[in-house]
């Protein structure tokens, strides 16, 4: 006791004040060590997940599209990278620098400068500067170092096909969705998966670490057409070039693989360039060969006679007198151009008698001809998936009447799209109809018999009269190859029936006869002037892209010789 | 049970120091795989660039107008075909 007060009084310090320092650090420990517990059990999963949110960055990575080709491999829509440059306004506080930016991407410095402010007042944290730029832009823009101007991949879509194949392939949008055409039909099949993924970046944006992956990215699956691009540039051309010359509204050509139904060309006028998203115009994306209906006209008719010779009843040669070249059916007249008089019926496909038609039809009846007609493909989809398809009209046989009977008969009262009549076309190669397909090696539907081989091939020879001498469509002879087809001339309907001089010119046919390769029709809208004939305005179109393609395709001409000399002493083109 | 002792103080140092070794291993390959996926997509770039730039050569249209220009090329004419 002593020897303790003697220690507390030599120091001259009270034993209390001691105590009090003791126990005021023992407090201050106590305090920091329940903080401490605090920070470590209450609050941290709280400040865990704070943390990781100013150090994790969760990156989405694009996939990046599959590539659209043509048959033989040829590029039609090709996804390349590109980089989205984006502003975080309110990072930005070197001005200078984001002006030279603006110089670098030609824009007006002291308009971004000040819309940049703008954002940053508003407090935006996103800006897009510049969307899909070159990736060597890109670099030299982020070469200023400005801060908050960053960079994501991106892909942008190219077409190296533009307006030919536009309207089969179809267009993406900015943001990389399908919006029309192929392109839009199969989606979700070409854009793959998006990836996302977790990491955290040092400074200078690099990755130092990854966390974990939420999504690997997968590329998008290629898709192989069966388009021939070649077949498609010169059908182009030769449609392109016809619709101008008659100023027609618009117009299409599809050709089928005559053999499987494979779509080798199929294009539309007036058409519009995907690569440039500027000037769009709905109405020029349409894809007519698909999406438009019109009535077939007199290519119908190859249809009313092939059922007259299915039925056993009719041969080519059954006399039929379509005199005096007009017929009326319940107050209404049906007249041919002229009076052909007696005609077989290889001729009322020559000459394209209305009469001779509606009188086969008469014979045949409307449940026989609904039935026939259905087979052939006629008031049904062509089920190639494409959006917008349009589906054929055809009466049912309790809706056809005499009348209506007789107009089926020679191609009015129904409506086809230009594919569907390609389609059916394709019976006259052997008798079946060849489903058509746009995608390359696609699981194919089983072909349909219409008629009998031997029908078909009789059908064969007749189609070649129409482009023989005496026929309608001369003009959409080939040189060197047995041509057949037939031409049709359809008035179009407008606000008060059909209209006397607004037509739709129309030629469907096949070539080489002796084994058919090729199924082309040629559908011209509306064509101004005096020339509005199927025989006049389609066929020599035809005619063209038929002689070119069958020599691209390489197939051995057909056409003997003789015929050749006859030709020349005959008419002296 | 020293000697047991001493092992398991050996095994958590070595284990600590194989844990800093295995993240700077993580950061080099992932910095090797960065500069492997900024090379792809380069290669992607220079890709598709020459994929436009064959298709646009080699269009039928340009061949067409080519051969008959600059090699004054025609169509064969019906009688210049070699026919069996």
């Amino acid at each position: 006791m002593n020897a303790e007060k003697d220690m507390t009084e030599e120091h001259g310090i009270r034993r209390w004040r001691f105590a009090l320092v003791l126990v005021s650090f023992a407090m201050l420990l106590g305090v920091i060590t329940a903080r401490l517990v605090m920070l470590h059990t209450v609050e941290q999963s709280f400040l865990f997940e704070q943390g990781e949110k100013r150090t994790v960055r969760t990156e989405a990575q694009y996939a990046s599209r599959g590539v659209i080709t043509d048959r033989y491999g040829q590029p039609l829509a090709v996804s390349t990278p590109v980089t989205n440059l984006w502003i975080n306004p309110r990072q930005v506080t070197d001005f200078p620098g984001l002006a030279q930016v603006a110089t670098d991407l030609g824009l007006s410095p002291g308009a971004l400068v000040r819309e940049v402010e703008t954002a940053a007042r508003q407090g935006r944290a996103f800006m897009y500067l510049k969307r899909q730029a070159d990736p060597a832009l890109a670099a030299k823009v982020l070469a200023h170092g400005v801060t908050g101007v960053n960079a994501d991949d991106d892909f942008r879509r190219f077409y190296p096909a533009a307006e030919v194949a536009a309207h089969t392939v179809g267009i993406v949008n900015i943001d990389g969705k399908g919006q029309e055409g192929i392109e839009l039909a199969f989606d979700e099949y070409l854009h793959g998966q998006d990836g996302s993924r977790q990491v955290v970046k040092d400074l200078h944006g690099n990755v130092i670490k990854q966390l974990g992956v939420d999504s690997v990215v997968q590329a998008g699956k290629d898709l192989q057409l069966t388009l021939d691009l070649r077949l498609q540039y010169l059908a182009y051309r030769e449609l392109k070039a016809a619709v101008q010359t008659h100023q027609a509204k618009s117009g299409s050509a599809v050709m089928l693989d005559a053999k499987t139904g494979e779509v080798l060309a199929m294009v539309s006028q007036p058409s519009y360039n995907p690569n440039n998203r500027a000037n769009l115009n709905p109405a020029n994306m349409r894809n007519r060969a698909l999406t438009d209906l019109m009535e077939p006209g007199s290519t119908m008719k190859p249809f009313t006679v092939s059922a007259a010779l299915e039925s056993g009843r009719y041969t080519p040669d059954t006399k039929l007198d379509t005199s005096p070249g007009y017929i009326r059916v319940r107050q209404k007249t049906i007249r041919d151009h002229r009076n052909y008089g007696v005609l077989d019926l290889t001729g009322v496909i020559t000459k394209s008698s209305n009469v001779g038609a509606t009188k086969i039809a008469h014979d045949l009846g409307a449940e026989s001809m609904w039935e026939y007609l259905t087979r052939a493909g006629f008031g049904q989809s062509t089920m190639t998936g494409f959006p917008g398809e349009a589906v054929g009209q055809l009466p049912y046989p309790e809706e056809m009447n005499d009348l209506r009977l007789a107009t089926v008969s020679y191609g009015y009262g129904l409506a086809v799209t230009p594919l569907q009549l390609a389609e059916a076309y394709t019976s006259f190669v052997d008798g079946c109809r060849k489903p058509a397909s746009l995608l390359l090696n696609q699981e194919g539907q089983d072909c349909v018999p219409v008629m009998s081989a031997e029908t078909a091939h009789e059908m064969l020879n007749m189609l070649e009269t129409v482009v023989g001498l005496q026929g309608t469509g001369r003009r959409a002879a080939v040189e060197g190859y047995r041509v057949g087809g037939k031409t049709g001339t359809a008035h179009k309907v407008g606000r008060s029936g059909y209209e006397d001089d607004e037509y739709t010119a129309v030629f469907a046919g096949l070539a080489p006869l002796t084994d058919p390769d090729l199924v082309l029709v040629v559908v011209i809208d509306e064509p101004q002037g005096k020339e509005y004939y199927g025989g006049e305005v389609a066929a020599p179109v035809f005619s063209r892209i038929m002689g070119q393609a069958l020599r691209l395709r390489q197939v051995i001409p057909d056409k003997p010789v003789e015929n050749q000399i006859l030709h020349l002493a005959g008419g002296g083109r | 049970m020293k000697l047991l002792q001493a092992g398991l103080w050996l095994a958590v140092i070595a284990s600590a120091l194989i844990q800093v070794l295995a993240v700077q291993w993580h950061r080099d390959l992932l910095q090797e795989w960065q500069q492997a996926d900024r090379k792809r997509q380069t290669l992607q770039q220079e890709y598709s660039r020459l994929v436009l730039e064959k298709s646009t050569l080699t269009a039928h249209g340009r061949i067409d107008a080519e051969a008959r220009k600059r090699l004054d090329m025609k169509d064969p004419d019906h009688t210049q075909v070699f026919q069996e």
